[in-house]
C-alpha cells in the first residue's frame, strides 16, 4: 500500500550523529545518526529520514532506580561497566544512556567518581553513549566539566538541559565536542525557547536533540504525544529552532501503581508491557531515540519499529 | 606622569628593529592553533622568523603579531617559563577556561600588568577580582608584589601568573584569540570577524600599573582594538588610557564592559517562569484586579540619568494589598524608571511592553493590554501566600535587570494604587504615550523596504504574527515601527524581526510577496497570506491584545470600531468582550479586524475597501479622544463633517438605530460601493 504525502512540507529535521569512531577522533565501534525525517513518521516507502533508535538506560547509583529493574538484574546492575558490557551483547541496544544517579543523592561530593564512571563505562562498550549528569546548581559546573573532559573525542550526548539549568551542559558540549538532549515540560514553546537560548549561548542547533518530556500511559502520555506531533510538524513546517531529533524516555513508565504493585511472577512481563506501549507511540509521534529500563523491552520495541518502518501505513 | 603616546610611537619602532632581526623557528606546544593571535588575523602559521616578519607586515606592523612572535622566538629558546609562572597555556587548559565562561562561573577576563607601587592596593584589587568572579591574568612585578602581600596565587585561584616580565600579557590575547576559534566561530584569517567577535562578546579588562617599556605600551595600546579598555592604575596618560585609582579599577573596567554579576532568584513569596505566562486567573481565582475598565490603571517606562535610580527600589505609594477588599477593583499606576549608559530613550516603549510579559511570568499574577488600558489581576491563592503589591515591583524590577543586563544597571519600580496619585500621574503618562506616536506619525509605508514583525503573543497565540509597518502600529498599539527597529537592534534574534517587503501582489489591499513568506513561515504555516490594509481579504490574524475591533457591518455598508474599554454593547449585538472571544487566538476573521486606535487615523485603514468614509460608528468616548486626528483626517481626504455623521452608543444602539441614523444624515458609505 502507498500511502500520498499528506501536505508539502518545506522543513526538515536535522540529522544528528551520536559518537564518534576512531576515524573522527573516538573509540567507539559504531557511529549513530537520528533526524533527517521530511515527513510524518513512518509515511511513504521507504520512509524519510533514519529509523528510529532504541537506547538502553543504566545508572550508577541502583538505589535510584525502579524495583523490577533492579531485581530482574540482579548483581549485574552494581557495576555500571560491567553493566554497559553485559547488555551491550546479551541485548544489542542502538546507544547506552547513563544515568549518574550518584550526583542526585544528598551531600554528593565524590566527583572523581564522574570521570571514572564515564571512562569505565566508554571503555566497557564500544556503543555511543548518552550520559545524564547532576540537577543541582552546586554540582553542576564540576559535574558536567568532568562528564565533558572524560568523554572528551566521542561525541557524546549530554543530559538534561532545561531552561534555567543548561549553561553548563551547553558549555561542556561547546568545550569538548558533545551533543544535548535540551527537556522542556510537556510545552512546544518552551521546548523552541529553551533552544533559542542554547543558540544565544553559541551552541549551533545540530548539536541538539529535543526531549519533550514522556509521561507514563494513561498518566499524560496523550499530552506527550500531542506536543511531539505539534514539534514536528512545526519542524516540517520549517521552523528552523524545533528542527531537531526528538528523544522520549519511558522513566515514568516504571514508577506507575500498576507496575510497583503487580505481582511479583508478573513484574518483568507488565514491566515490560508499560515501557513497550508507551516507547511504540513515541516513536509513531516522532521520536528518533525512545529509552527503556527493562532489557527484555529492548527487543519487542525494536520488532515493533522495524515492521512500521518496512510497512507503511500498517498495510501488508 | 607618562604620555603613552611617544612611548607607543618608540615602541613600535623597536618592535620593527627586533623583528628585522628576528631568526630561527619556534613554536608552542599543546596546541593546534600555532601562533594563536597570528593565525587568527592571517590564516598562516608562523613557525619562523619569515614567516613571523611576512604576518607582521600583513598586518600593517601591529604590536600584537610582533610580541607573539618575539615571545614565542624567546620561550622556544629559554625553555617553559619557571614557576610559579605558567608561560603559553596549552588548548587543553582553554578548553577548560571556555567552559567557565559559556557556564558563567567564570565572567570575564582580566589582565593585570606592571609593578604596584602599593602592594596592598593591588591585592585588595585582585582580591576584588576574585570575589565578582572574574578570572585574571598577571604578568610582570604583580606577581612579586602579591606574593609578598601574602596572597597565593595559581590557576585554581582564578589568578593566572603569565610571566615576569608584562610583556607575557601577550598570552591574555592569544587566549582570546583562541577562545574565538574555538567557541566562537572565528575562521582562522578572517580578523574582521575576531575583531568584532572580541569587541562584541569578549568579556575583558586590562589594568596596568607602573613599569612597562615602551614596547610594553604599545602592546597594551593594541588591546584596544580588540575593544578592551586599557585602566591606568599608574603613571600612564594619553591615547584612550582611563586613569583609575586602584580602588575604582575594577568597577570601572566592569562597568565599561557590562560584566554584572547577575541576578537569578526573584525574592518574592510565588514562583516565577515563562509557564506561567499562558495561564489567565478567572474572576473567581482573583483577589484584586487594576483597570481593565474597572479602575483607573496605567503602565508607564522611562529613562532616568543613573543619579535618579536606586537600583531595587520598590515603592508603594497608597493602601498595601492588606488594606484591599477581596473581589474589588483598585487603582494602579506602574512606574518602572530605568538608567542604563546603553539605554536610549527610543527603547522605552519596547521596554514597557515587557512588563506585560514579566507580570505573567508570576504564578499567581496576571496582565493583559498596555499603557492606560491595561487589565492587572492577583489571585487569591498568591495573596495567601503573602504575595502584596510591593512584590509586582520586586518581580518587575528582577526581570528587567536579569533580561536586559548589557542594556540597564539599575531599575526602581513605582506603584500608586491612590486614586488620585493615579490618576495624576495618569495625565503625565498619556502626554508621554502622545509624544511616542507623534515620532512616528508623517512616515509612510511607502518610505521603508522593510517592515517588522512581531511575534511576542504566540505564547498565548501560537500561530499570530503581527506585520507592523510605518502607517500601521502593532494592534495591541504599543509597538511602532521605529519601536519594532529599536527591538530589533536591542535583541537580533527576539520577537521583532525585519520582514523584506519583496514585490507588491496587490497596492490596495497591501499584499507583499516579502510579507506573505514571512508570515508562512512565523504562523507555522497556518495562514499563508495577508493583506496589510483590508478586513475583508486575508486580514492580519489578532492576538487577543488589540486596543480596538473593526467590525463589518453589512446592513449599513460599513465598518464600526469598538475599543477596549467600552464596555457596552454594539451595534453588531456584541459587546467588545464577545467581539475579542470570536476573533482572537490567531485567526484569520474576514470582516474583522484587530487594530491600534491610531491605525484609524491612518490613510491606510480600510484602504482596500474605500478608506475612513467606511467608518460608521464607534464608542463616544474613543470618538472623542480621537476627535482632533479624526477631524483633520476627515478633512485631508475630502470628507469635511463626517466627523459628526459617525454614529455613537447615544444616538445608535442597535443596528435598525444605526440604519436610520446614518440614512438621516446622509452618510457616506451609504453612496459607496456594495461591500458584500
Amino acid at each position: 500500500m502507498t500511502v500520498q504525502t499528506l501536505s508539502d512540507w518545506t522543513g526538515e529535521v536535522r540529522s544528528v550523529t551520536i559518537g564518534a569512531s576512531r576515524a573522527d577522533g573516538g573509540t567507539r565501534t559504531g557511529t549513530v545518526t537520528v533526524g533527517g525525517e521530511r515527513d510524518l513518521p513512518f509515511i511513504g516507502t521507504p520512509p524519510t529520514g533514519h529509523r528510529p533508535l532504541v537506547a538502553y538506560e543504566i545508572c550508577d547509583d541502583r538505589s535510584l532506580w525502579p524495583a523490577p529493574v533492579n531485581r530482574f538484574l540482579g548483581d549485574r546492575a552494581s557495576d555500571p561497566a560491567e553493566w554497559a558490557r553485559w547488555a551491550g551483547q546479551e541485548y544489542a541496544p542502538d546507544l547506552i544512556r547513563l544515568f549518574l544517579t550518584s550526583t542526585r543523592k544528598r551531600g554528593f561530593s565524590d566527583f572523581e567518581s564522574v570521570t571514572s564512571t564515564v571512562e569505565n563505562v566508554l571503555q566497557a562498550t564500544g556503543l555511543p553513549l548518552i550520559v545524564e549528569g547532576s540537577n543541582d546548581p552546586e554540582l553542576d559546573s564540576e559535574v558536567f566539566r568532568r562528564i565533558g573532559e572524560a568523554g572528551e573525542g566521542e561525541r557524546l550526548l549530554i543530559g538534561t538541559a532545561e531552561a534555567g539549568h543548561y549553561r553548563s551542559i551547553a558549555a561542556a558540549a561547546m568545550a569538548f565536542g558533545h551533543l544535548v538532549i535540551a527537556q522542556s515540560p510537556i510545552d512546544i514553546n518552551l521546548a523552541k525557547q529553551l533552544n533559542i537560548l542554547l543558540r544565544e549561548i553559541g551552541l549551533s542547533q545540530d548539536r541538539i536533540v529535543i526531549d519533550p518530556y514522556t509521561g507514563a500511559l494513561g498518566y499524560g502520555f496523550e499530552y506527550s504525544y500531542s506536543v511531539m506531533e505539534r514539534i514536528r510538524t512545526a519542524a516540517l513546517k520549517g521552523d528552523d529552532d524545533l528542527a531537531m531529533p526528538m528523544i522520549s524516555s519511558a522513566t515514568d513508565s516504571l514508577t506507575v501503581k500498576e507496575v510497583r504493585e503487580a505481582d511479583p511472577s508478573e513484574s518483568d512481563s507488565v514491566s515490560v508491557s508499560w515501557e513497550l506501549y508507551a516507547m511504540l507511540p513515541a516513536a509513531v509521534a516522532g521520536a528518533s531515540i525512545v529509552c527503556v529500563r527493562h532489557p527484555s523491552t529492548i527487543a519487542p520495541l525494536r520488532a515493533g519499529i522495524d515492521a512500521l518502518w518496512s510497512s507503511p501505513g500498517g498495510g501488508g | 606622569m607618562i604620555h603613552v603616546e611617544n612611548a607607543i610611537i618608540l615602541g613600535k619602532e623597536s618592535l620593527k628593529e627586533r623583528m628585522k632581526h628576528l631568526s630561527g623557528t619556534f613554536s608552542y606546544e599543546e596546541t593546534a592553533y600555532h601562533l594563536p593571535v597570528s593565525y587568527a588575523l592571517t590564516g598562516n602559521a608562523v613557525h619562523s622568523a619569515d614567516e613571523a616578519r611576512a604576518a607582521f607586515q600583513s598586518t600593517g606592523e601591529n604590536p600584537l603579531v610582533a610580541v607573539e612572535c618575539l615571545t614565542a622566538a624567546a620561550e622556544t629558546t629559554a625553555g617553559k617559563a619557571p614557576p610559579p609562572y605558567t608561560g603559553f597555556l596549552p588548548d587543553a587548559v582553554l578548553r577548560t577556561l571556555g567552559y567557565s565562561l559559556v557556564d558563567g562561573s567564570i565572567l570575564g577576563l582580566a589582565a593585570v600588568a606592571g609593578t604596584p607601587q602599593s602592594p596592598d592596593a593591588a591585592s585588595a584589587l585582585c582580591r576584588e577580582l576574585q570575589e565578582k568572579y572574574m578570572l585574571t591574568f598577571l604578568s610582570g612585578g604583580i606577581v612579586d608584589s602579591l606574593r609578598g602581600a601574602g596572597v597565593r596565587v595559581g590557576p585554581e585561584l582564578r589568578l593566572v601568573p603569565l610571566g615576569e616580565s608584562p610583556s607575557s600579557a601577550i598570552h591574555f590575547i592569544d587566549i582570546l584569540a583562541r577562545v574565538a576559534m574555538m567557541f566562537g566561530g572565528v575562521t582562522p584569517g578572517d580578523g574582521e570577524r575576531l575583531l568584532s567577535y572580541a569587541r562584541e562578546r569578549a568579556r575583558a579588562i586590562a589594568i596596568v600599573f607602573p613599569g612597562l617599556t615602551d614596547e610594553e605600551t604599545a602592546l597594551f595600546d593594541a588591546f584596544r582594538l580588540l575593544g578592551i579598555p586599557i585602566l591606568s592604575a599608574g603613571e600612564y596618560e594619553g591615547n584612550e588610557w582611563i586613569r583609575v585609582s586602584p580602588s575604582e579599577a575594577v568597577r570601572t573596567g566592569m562597568d565599561l564592559k557590562g560584566i554584572k554579576v547577575s541576578v537569578t532568584a526573584i525574592p518574592i513569596p510565588m514562583a516565577c517562569s515563562p509557564a506561567f505566562e499562558g495561564k489567565s486567573i478567572r474572576k473567581e481565582e482573583m483577589f484584586v484586579e487594576f483597570g481593565g475598565g474597572r479602575s483607573t490603571a496605567f503602565e508607564l517606562l522611562r529613562s532616568r540619568p543613573a543619579s535618579e535610580v536606586e537600583d531595587g527600589r520598590i515603592r508603594v505609594i497608597g493602601p498595601e494589598i492588606g488594606e484591599m477588599r477581596q473581589g474589588s477593583a483598585v487603582p494602579l499606576g506602574i512606574i518602572v524608571e530605568v538608567a542604563g549608559k546603553a539605554m536610549k530613550k527610543e527603547y522605552e516603549p519596547v521596554l514597557e511592553r515587557r512588563i506585560h510579559n514579566f507580570v505573567n511570568y508570576g504564578e499567581g499574577t496576571w496582565h493583559v493590554a498596555q499603557r492606560d488600558i491595561i487589565w492587572v489581576r492577583i489571585s487569591k491563592e498568591a495573596v495567601s501566600h503573602g504575595v502584596k503589591i510591593e512584590h509586582l515591583g520586586k518581580l518587575i524590577a528582577a526581570k528587567f535587570r536579569m533580561d536586559f543586563p548589557d542594556l540597564l544597571d539599575a531599575v526602581q519600580v513605582t506603584l500608586i494604587t491612590d486614586e488620585q496619585g493615579v490618576i495624576s500621574a495618569k495625565r503625565e503618562a498619556e502626554e508621554i504615550y502622545a509624544e511616542r506616536d507623534d515620532r512616528i506619525r508623517g512616515m509612510r509605508d511607502t518610505d521603508v523596504d522593510c517592515f517588522y514583525s512581531c511575534t511576542l503573543c504566540q505564547t498565548f497565540a501560537p500561530n499570530h504574527v503581527c506585520i507592523i509597518t510605518p502607517e500601521r502600529p502593532a494592534l495591541c498599539g504599543a509597538i511602532t515601527w521605529l519601536d519594532g527597529k529599536i527591538a530589533y537592534e536591542i535583541a537580533p534574534s527576539g520577537a521583532n524581526q525585519p520582514v523584506p517587503k519583496g514585490k507588491v501582489i496587490d497596492a490596495e489591499r497591501g499584499e507583499f510577496e516579502g510579507v506573505n513568506r514571512f508570515v508562512k513561515k512565523a504562523s507555522h504555516g497556518e495562514v499563508d497570506r495577508c493583506s496589510l490594509y483590508s478586513v475583508m481579504e486575508y486580514p492580519m490574524t489578532c492576538c487577543g491584545c488589540f486596543e480596538c475591533i473593526a467590525v463589518l457591518l453589512p446592513e449599513v455598508n460599513g465598518f464600526m470600531v469598538v475599543n477596549r474599554e467600552f464596555r457596552g454593547d454594539t451595534p453588531s449585538g456584541m459587546s467588545f468582550s464577545t467581539l475579542a472571544g470570536t476573533i482572537g487566538g490567531g485567526a484569520q476573521t474576514p470582516g474583522f479586524a484587530g487594530i491600534s486606535k491610531a491605525f484609524i487615523v491612518s490613510d491606510r485603514f480600510l484602504q482596500a475597501e474605500g478608506g475612513i468614509g467606511r467608518l460608521v460608528w464607534m464608542p463616544s468616548m474613543l470618538r472623542e479622544e480621537l476627535r482632533e486626528r479624526l477631524v483633520q483626517k476627515l478633512e485631508e481626504r475630502g470628507l469635511a463633517g463626517m466627523f459628526e455623521k459617525i454614529a455613537d452608543e447615544n444616538v445608535a444602539e442597535t443596528i435598525e438605530d444605526l440604519t436610520a441614523f446614518l440614512a438621516g444624515v446622509n452618510h457616506p458609505a451609504l453612496g459607496m460601493k456594495q461591500l458584500l
